[in-house]
């Protein structure tokens, strides 16, 4: 290509590539020999013959209960010849397949397979896997309900199920992993929520190409529209009750077997600094908690960092009165205040990650000795000023304000990028930083909404359900990012 | 795009195009150029502008919401109009860059004098880049955070109120400006206002449910009564020589404000005034570029984009001292006050030929 032709494509635009649609394989019927072959070499794996009637069934042991085998193979089964079998698979739960790759698909979901002349039937005898309903680790709650999801999906949406007492729930079953084909239920009250963003959300886990997807927090970066963003972009929680509050505001929830936590969209910035406590307190007390989780938002990214423009640049606006203490604590510091503050900040980080891995026990004896370290050891040898370590831990207690665990990692992060523009330029850096994360934010969607509803786009209503935690007398209608045919929230249309 | 962009919208952007830096100086610019209680020949020019945008308004019902590119594509040949496309947008490009660059230069009178300024004006074409590539309605979702981060500066005013007194407005009206009361100095004080005239480049973005002048006006009134308060507050608080010698009057007024926690706030609130800068200086970017993507439609995305930011970083080296900005920016908003009452005019003439014209062809039939 010479160079003109190389400017040329430099700036004009080009044709898209056009994609291809991959046929769908034909269907092959289900035989005992093309299952055995699947099978075969898996310890698991158990055939069983009842020669007598001429039934043969296979399973995988470790998927099955022993009885529900007992009740639905072993009991029917046995000393029945060929015409009483035949009428024991007329029954409702022993369901015909045609298709082999279903058949399969059946018996890695803990079914029984039933060869009886030709036929093929699938029997559900699955044995529950997984623990009980426990409270969250991660969720803790002071007043309101306990219980948290588990991995088991039945059990999940049995919860909800139990909460939600009306037939417009609705669960749609997904599979996605080209290997693992992990089940992933989308949930819903039609009537509610929004039947395109429903669509939409389906259409994008059925477009997932990937070996395994084990959790609902990986399963949502597969299907946002911003993958390189650091925000979170689906609200994820393993509190029941969470989910409950955003299938009744319109959302659309989703679950993964395997994963103890659902997801909820479309979701906006601050709806991470909301919580179900909230509306669990008097409406005042809730509002206040939510203030205070906004507050804690501002001193988390910008505490360190103004600390560090004033120390560097901008002595000049601390009062006399603490520039004396400040002065003092910093002279005996050899490093620059970015320096100081990178460091001190990094080795929070590092306690925390430590304190998040280690067993509970030894965590808090890292608690411990992080605390006094930092605390005491580095102020004495002169390695970082007292004042510093305030910022620090204010605002690293201040990033734990913030409910979401997967937000509040996210800002933590962003607070590095603060702290060195602070570092460079001041509080005119600091403020380009913070203006460089509102031009990114307001770039952000999720399932087609905006993500700064309803600051950007603005919208009163909202507010009164985001900023402050209004009455419920004034929570009447149900937020507009859910784009709603149901916008009253007292009676449902049907 | 799906979205259109709603009037609170449309106001808050209009008012962070034209509430920019222009403000710290405002109150010098009025005493100087209109003399004692200028504030309210200030109120007289918010109403003059008033006036221009409602010149807009006619273009926007006359051509029934069509594009300013679209009435003069009709009526006149491409091969006058691109060379008038491509002067415009050479134009707004050095308004951008000097509106952008100003800033720097006035900051660097209160911190970072040793700083190189074309680093620092480089960082900030770096977010008038990631802002020029995001359409329209993005570009106000972010204008929209960032008033909501200037709005509360206003309250600051309240603190002057124990030294503010009414006397110092004096009882005499437009005595003893700087160099008489000539319409140059009038057209100073304008400067102030210009941005306003950036709704024409809007028309596309918006339907009828936007109500498009429902939120110009809101976001220049809004402007306005900001401005009023700023200027009231200052000159009660100075006296009218003071106010007439001091450079940047609003941040000596900032200067005096003592918290007990926290002193010299026009460190913080000054920088804050770097978020109308950079609205204003992406939004006369996206003048430019509506002018250049009309003579090249068909390129890659984010192309186009770097290049005009290129040029806006580009002509920032033009101007070097702050005296130098100060005039090439009266210079290029003086022409743009001119261009802001000329266009629609014009916009007008043609409409109105190009009716004349139908009801002629009709006629014939």
């Amino acid at each position: 290509m010479d160079i003109f032709a190389k400017i040329k494509h430099f700036f004009v635009a080009g044709e898209e590539e056009k994609t291809t649609v991959k046929e769908p394989e034909k269907n092959e019927p289900p035989s005992l020999t093309h299952t055995i072959q699947e099978f075969e070499k898996s310890m698991d794996f158990v055939h069983r013959t009842y020669p007598q009637c001429n039934v043969d069934v296979i399973y995988l042991a470790f998927l099955v209960g022993n009885d529900q085998l007992f009740q639905e193979i072993i009991r029917p089964f046995t000393d029945v010849d060929e015409e009483e079998a035949k009428t024991v698979l007329c029954r409702s739960q022993y369901v015909a397949v045609v298709d082999s790759k279903e058949c399969i698909e059946g018996i890695l979901n803990g079914k029984a397979a039933i060869f009886f002349r030709g036929s093929t039937y699938l029997i559900d005898i699955a044995k529950p896997v997984g623990r009980s309903v426990e409270q969250s680790e991660t969720e803790t709650v002071i007043s309101g309900p306990h219980d948290g999801f588990v991995e088991n999906i039945s059990q999940n949406l049995g919860v909800l199920r139990q909460r939600v007492k009306s037939s417009h729930l609705k669960f749609i079953k997904l599979e996605v992993g080209e290997v693992a084909k992990n089940v992933v239920v989308v949930a819903y009250i039609e009537g509610l929520a929004n039947q395109e963003i429903v669509d939409e959300l389906i259409r994008r886990i059925q477009r997932i190409e990937y070996n395994a997807v084990t959790d609902s927090n990986m399963l949502i970066q597969f299907i946002d529209e911003n993958p390189n963003s650091i925000f979170p972009q689906f609200m994820t929680t393993e509190r029941p009750d969470a989910i409950v509050s955003k299938l009744v505001a319109g959302r659309v929830a989703g679950f993964v077997d395997g994963s103890p936590s659902g997801f909820t969209c479309p979701t906006a910035f601050f709806d991470f600094f909301s919580s179900p406590d909230d509306y669990y307190q008097r409406w005042l007390i809730g509002t206040a908690l939510r203030f205070l989780r906004l507050i804690g938002f501002l001193i988390t990214i910008s505490f360190t960092a103004f600390y560090v423009s004033v120390t560097t640049y901008h002595y000049e606006m601390i009062p006399h009165t603490m520039l004396l203490n400040l002065t003092e604590s910093r002279a005996k510091v050899p490093f620059p205040p970015l320096l100081e503050a990178l460091l001190m900040e990094t080795t929070i980080e590092l306690l925390r990650e430590a304190g998040a891995r280690l067993p509970t026990k030894v965590g808090q004896t890292i608690g411990i000795v992080g605390g006094i370290v930092i605390g005491q050891a580095a102020v004495q040898a002169g390695f970082t000023s007292n004042i510093l370590i305030i910022a620090v831990a204010t605002s690293a207690i201040a990033s734990f304000v913030i409910p979401s665990y997967i937000m509040s990692a996210s800002i933590r992060l962003i607070r590095f990028g603060l702290i060195i523009m602070a570092g460079i330029l001041g509080n005119l850096g600091l403020l380009m930083a913070i203006g460089m994360v509102v031009i990114h934010l307001a770039g952000v969607t999720n399932m087609g909404t905006s993500y700064l509803t309803p600051l950007a786009p603005i919208n009163f209503k909202d507010m009164l359900d985001t900023y402050i935690r209004g009455p419920f007398w004034a929570l009447r209608s149900r937020p507009t990012i859910v784009k709603t045919p149901n916008k009253k929230i007292n009676k449902m249309r049907k | 795009m799906n979205e259109k962009l709603s009037a609170f919208h449309i106001a808050t952007l209009i008012y962070m195009i034209e509430n920019n830096i222009v403000l710290f100086a405002l109150p010098r610019l009025v005493a100087e150029n209109m003399g004692t209680n200028g504030w309210v020949g200030y109120i007289f020019l918010a109403l003059v502008s008033t006036g221009n945008i409602l010149l807009y308004l006619v273009v926007y019902r006359m051509g029934k919401g069509r594009s300013m590119f679209d009435i003069l594509e009709k009526s006149l040949s491409k091969w006058i109009l691109y060379p008038v496309y491509a002067g415009l947008a050479v134009f707004y490009i050095m308004i951008a860059s000097f509106v952008g660059k100003n800033f720097f230069l006035i900051f660097q009178m209160i911190s970072f004098q040793t700083s190189n300024v074309m680093f620092i004006f480089l960082l900030f074409c770096i977010m008038v880049y990631f802002l020029l590539i995001k359409p329209v309605y993005n570009i106000s979702k972010a204008a929209t955070v960032f008033a909501f981060m200037t709005w509360w500066t206003l309250l600051l005013t309240s603190y002057q109120a124990r030294e503010w007194k009414l006397i110092r407005l004096t009882s005499y009206f437009f005595e003893d400006p700087a160099g008489g009361q000539v319409l140059h100095n009038w057209a100073e004080v304008y400067t102030s206002f210009i941005g306003y005239e950036l709704c024409i480049f809007l028309f596309p973005y918006v339907n009828k449910k936007s109500k498009l002048f429902k939120g110009v006006l809101y976001g220049h009134l809004l402007t306005a009564l900001a401005q009023v308060i700023v200027l009231l507050t200052a000159f009660g608080f100075f006296s009218f020589q003071q106010l007439q010698s001091l450079l940047y009057p609003i941040i000596d007024m900032l200067d005096f404000i003592e918290m007990p926690f926290i002193n010299r706030v026009e460190n913080l609130v000054f920088v804050i005034f770097v978020f109308g800068n950079l609205i204003s200086t992406t939004m006369f970017s996206f003048a430019s570029l509506s002018m250049v993507k009309r003579i090249f439609p068909k390129t890659r995305p984010k192309r186009l984009e770097f290049l005009i930011v290129l040029g806006v970083f580009i002509v920032g080296f033009y101007s070097k001292y702050l005296s130098q900005s100060e005039y090439q920016l009266r210079r290029v908003l003086f022409t743009e006050i001119g261009i802001a009452f000329i266009l629609p005019m014009l916009l007008i003439l043609v409409l109105l030929f190009q009716k004349l014209r139908e009801r002629m062809n009709s006629h014939e039939h």
